[in-house]
């Protein structure tokens, strides 16, 4: 009993990526647009709980936004974790990255991170884009009056993405009350996430008074590309910090394992058991797949090396043609044209 | 002629005019401060992927990215291959402002800055030297229901300079290039609701035009505009300011004319300064609220320009006639050494400006530092400017020097001289002693906030309250600049208190050594002299003969 309240209370992300996932192409099929655009896909929905339904409802115009936030988010997970024992691959079934992601786990603490982070990234974007009508003004706005904009501006985007995050993801995990380890441990990670962008921006300054000189300079804080966010989440990933839970007068905080370590910051993520070796396919928890047939490199002495990806079970080695793009031309954008060169490469694979 | 009013004026009378004055300064740096908002809002927008026809592309349509008649778009260009879409059919439109929002006269102006984002990949990396060629059109309208009205369109190149920080490795491919900002456009009046631009990369290689820029992503780009509340709050300070520095000019010439002699260098400068403090006050930016008058962002750095450069004039000149060394001055033709690089550096920054702004009129998406030649240019420009700056600084500092070498000079020998003597040339001493102080006070007040507003982040929290350091900055030290220009002809207008005796001033005292030395027993300034100044000229020279 206790297992199953505790995998239900877990799974909001991945049930939101398989929201993505699947109701895009479930979605697919009902529509050419394949967007989610009324109220009543909103109900249709797997995954979602009321309360974001809810919000979903209030703003159908951001689930698009989304969407395309989590496809970032498991794009950019496969990335990190290409050549890991775990490669972050998704099931056709729920919830998408399998058990694996349920327990309290460092893969874990990173899909809820790269996940909340990711929605944050997308709502912003598609506030630039003009997508969203609701963005900057409504929030964070100094100076609240019918003509906001014309007094004194907008505040900036990133801040109603990570509002959106925050109120949108996090909700999950509010709504179950913070009692429970699983969820401290699942708000402080998705708040790692969106601080990944937060505490990286770039500030950009442009100079225009007088014959363009420094008398007046605007500055602005430009979002980083995901692929950099992405890239801090995976080092905030191997410094992850064990925690257990601990009562501090009424509240309950997360706190080093080790007491020796140095207690964690908001940016890092924590995680509260240790992960499984991932080496062996088990068919009793889904999303365990096991090594079997990964490809690995042989002279490395890394993860991605075959000493550890295929834990010792050995390799094998195949002699493969491959047919490769060579000598291309490319545009900036949708055409390349290139000549076919074949050349012999060895591929390992693990038993 | 008396001494100026600050001669003449009880220490008490004095205070309380410095009183009066720091109340109104800080007045001004709490109206930026609290009421302003920041002078200006950056505005992000993500350029949205219009596909144009891919049979016939229609160079004459305007695409929106988003309301009723949105184009059709991609999310990305990864959807683009599949689809059979080519770089050349692809338009990235941005409408400014953002939905539901509505841009105003009140902004002034629209700056924006380009940026793309360029993904790293191996076989598809950005060449040396790599040029964009940008084909932009910018569209306006009135209403969200009428047809795009064409306002400008043109080719530009921009350099691109990017670097990629990573190792160039297959394994860091789709990380992003950091790129220079680059300027796009700059609008001198926002006086239509809606704008909208429509960029394309047209790809030819044969003519080698927009090969090897990379993998571009997106485009990205930062509209800047001042805010509608600190233009209010600015043009109100203008409209109040504009009467005090006008009433205080004319007074201060009345008094001047009131006199039987002449006008001299110094007060003529004085009241050169005063016409170019109101010549930059007078609030002529109330007619682009109704006027599209493009030009008046070029207008205001004449003003501006015009001021800085009485003002340094004005600082030699107040030196020079209160150096003390029995030389005839009173000309303006003396200063030509010291004016002339003032004049020269500012007359580069002009031809800078006209080449930067002035084009802009024509094309809003010209710049300067789009080309090599321009870049050259621009830099021997301001190279040369700061070349005077300095030279002109050494000027001014050297003649600080020598007044003050004067000064001590002088006091060693003050307690010898006649009563008379004694007098006019302590007036002369504090009249320059306090306003270099003043002088160094404001500049330093400048200089300082200039540094805080360039290192804060542009607000400070105080409780409930958020003060904007920049706005208060703006309107501080405007104030301030004002209320120096006032004080000064307040200050060094001619006294009226001895109006009556003017003609028995003189007396000359046969000396020891048989000449003649004639005294002026009223605290003025040697070029004040009733007779002109020649004569008196005469005597110190003679004096000093001795």
């Amino acid at each position: 009993m206790a297992r199953e309240s505790l995998q239900v209370s877990s799974g909001w992300i991945l049930e939101l990526l398989s929201l993505v996932v699947f109701s895009t192409r479930y979605l697919a099929k009902l529509s050419s647009v394949g967007s989610i655009r009324d109220e009543e896909t909103c109900e249709r929905l797997r995954g979602l709980i009321q309360r974001q339904v809810q919000i979903c409802k209030r703003s159908v115009e951001v689930m698009d936004a989304v969407r395309r936030g989590a496809q970032l988010a498991i794009d950019e997970c496969q990335f990190q974790f290409r050549n890991r024992r775990w490669n972050c691959s998704t099931l056709e079934s729920m919830p998408v990255f399998g058990k694996v992601v349920t327990q309290g786990t460092r893969e874990a603490a990173f899909v809820y991170a790269i996940s909340a982070a990711s929605v944050a990234f997308a709502v912003t974007r598609a506030c630039s884009s003009g997508e969203l009508e609701k963005c900057g003004c409504d929030h964070n706005v100094h100076g609240v009056s019918p003509e906001g904009f014309q007094w004194s501006g907008c505040s900036d985007n990133i801040a109603y993405g990570v509002a959106f995050s925050q109120s949108f993801v996090d909700v999950r995990e509010r709504s179950k009350g913070q009692s429970s380890s699983r969820a401290l441990m699942n708000l402080h990670n998705n708040e790692a996430g969106r601080k990944a962008i937060l505490s990286h921006m770039r500030v950009e300054c442009k100079c225009h008074g007088v014959s363009g000189s420094c008398e007046v300079k605007t500055c602005w804080k430009a979002m980083p590309p995901f692929r950099k966010v992405g890239n801090i989440i995976k080092e905030k990933f191997d410094g992850a910090t064990e925690v257990e839970q601990r009562k501090v007068g009424t509240t309950k905080i997360l706190v080093p394992r080790n007491s020796q370590f140095k207690p964690h910051t908001d940016e890092d993520l924590v995680y509260l058991e240790p992960s499984p070796d991932f080496c062996d396919y088990d068919p009793r928890t889904p999303g365990m797949l096991g090594t079997v047939g990964r490809q690995c490199n042989r002279t490395s002495k890394a993860i991605d090396g075959c000493e550890l990806m295929c834990c010792g079970r050995g390799f094998q080695t195949q002699e493969v043609e491959v047919v490769d793009r060579c000598s291309c031309k490319f545009h900036w954008c949708c055409y390349v044209k290139c000549k076919q060169c074949r050349k012999m490469v060895e591929i390992h694979t693990c038993r | 002629m008396a001494g100026a009013i600050i001669e003449n004026m009880s220490t008490k009378k004095l205070v309380i005019v410095g009183v009066i004055l720091l109340l109104f300064q800080a007045f001004a740096f709490m109206v930026g401060g609290l009421i302003a908002p920041s002078p200006t809002t950056a505005v992000h927008y993500l350029a949205t992927k219009c596909v144009d026809k891919v049979k016939k592309p229609q160079q004459t349509k305007w695409f929106m990215p988003w309301g009723e008649k949105k184009c059709v778009n991609i999310q990305s260009f990864d959807e683009a291959m599949a689809k059979g879409i080519e770089a050349n059919n692809i338009v990235f439109a941005v409408h400014i402002p953002l939905p539901n929002k509505e841009m105003s006269p009140w902004f002034q102006f629209m700056l924006v800055i380009l940026q793309f984002d360029i993904a790293f990949k191996m076989y598809n990396q950005i060449a040396d030297g790599a040029l964009v060629h940008i084909d932009v059109g910018l569209a306006y309208r009135d209403d969200m229901n009428s047809e795009w009205t064409e306002m400008a369109h043109s080719l530009e190149q921009r350099k691109l300079s990017c670097n990629f920080t990573a190792t160039k490795t297959h394994e860091n491919e789709g990380r992003h290039y950091e790129c220079d900002l680059l300027p796009f456009m700059e609008v001198g009046s926002v006086a239509h609701k809606y704008y909208l631009l429509n960029i394309r990369l047209p790809v030819n290689e044969r003519k080698k035009i927009n090969v090897g820029i990379g993998e571009i992503k997106d485009i990205r780009l930062v509209g800047i505009h001042q805010n509608g509340g600190f233009t209010k709050v600015w043009f109100a300070m203008k409209t109040f300011l504009t009467p005090s520095i006008l009433i205080i000019m004319i007074w201060y010439w009345r008094r001047i004319t009131l006199m039987s002699r002449p006008p001299v260098l110094l007060e003529k400068v004085i009241l050169a300064l005063g016409i170019s403090m109101t010549f930059i006050n007078i609030p002529v930016e109330w007619f682009s609220v109704g006027f599209n008058w493009t030009w008046m962002l070029l207008f205001g750095d004449i003003r501006q320009g015009i001021f800085y450069s009485m003002l340094l004039s004005f600082w030699i000149i107040f030196c020079g006639e209160h150096l003390m060394d029995q030389t005839e001055r009173n000309r303006f033709s003396i200063y030509w050494k010291q004016v002339g690089p003032i004049v020269f550096g500012s007359f580069c920054l002009f031809i800078f400006d006209m080449c930067e702004r002035g084009v802009q009129l024509k094309n809003p998406f010209y710049s300067i530092w789009a080309s090599d030649i321009g870049t050259e240019l621009a830099m021997a420009f301001i190279i040369v400017a700061g070349i005077c700056a300095c030279l002109y600084f050494l000027f001014l500092c050297f003649m600080v020097f020598q007044v003050f070498r004067n000064i001590s000079g002088k006091r060693m020998s003050l307690p010898a001289m006649s009563k008379a003597r004694q007098l006019h040339y302590e007036g002369l001493i504090f009249r320059f002693k306090f306003l270099m102080l003043v002088t160094l006070a404001c500049a330093a007040l400048t200089v300082i906030f200039f540094i805080i507003s360039q290192v804060n982040e542009g607000h400070w929290h105080r409780g409930e309250h958020m003060v904007q350091v920049n706005s208060a900055f703006f309107t501080g030290i405007y104030g301030m600049w004002n209320l120096y220009v006032f004080a000064i002809m307040f200050l060094y207008a001619p006294s009226h208190k001895h109006y009556g005796d003017e003609q028995s001033s003189i007396q000359c005292i046969t000396g020891d050594a048989g000449v003649n030395s004639c005294e002026d027993i009223q605290p003025t300034t040697t070029i004040t002299h009733v007779d002109g100044p020649t004569e008196i000229y005469k005597m110190i020279g003679q004096e000093a003969q001795e």
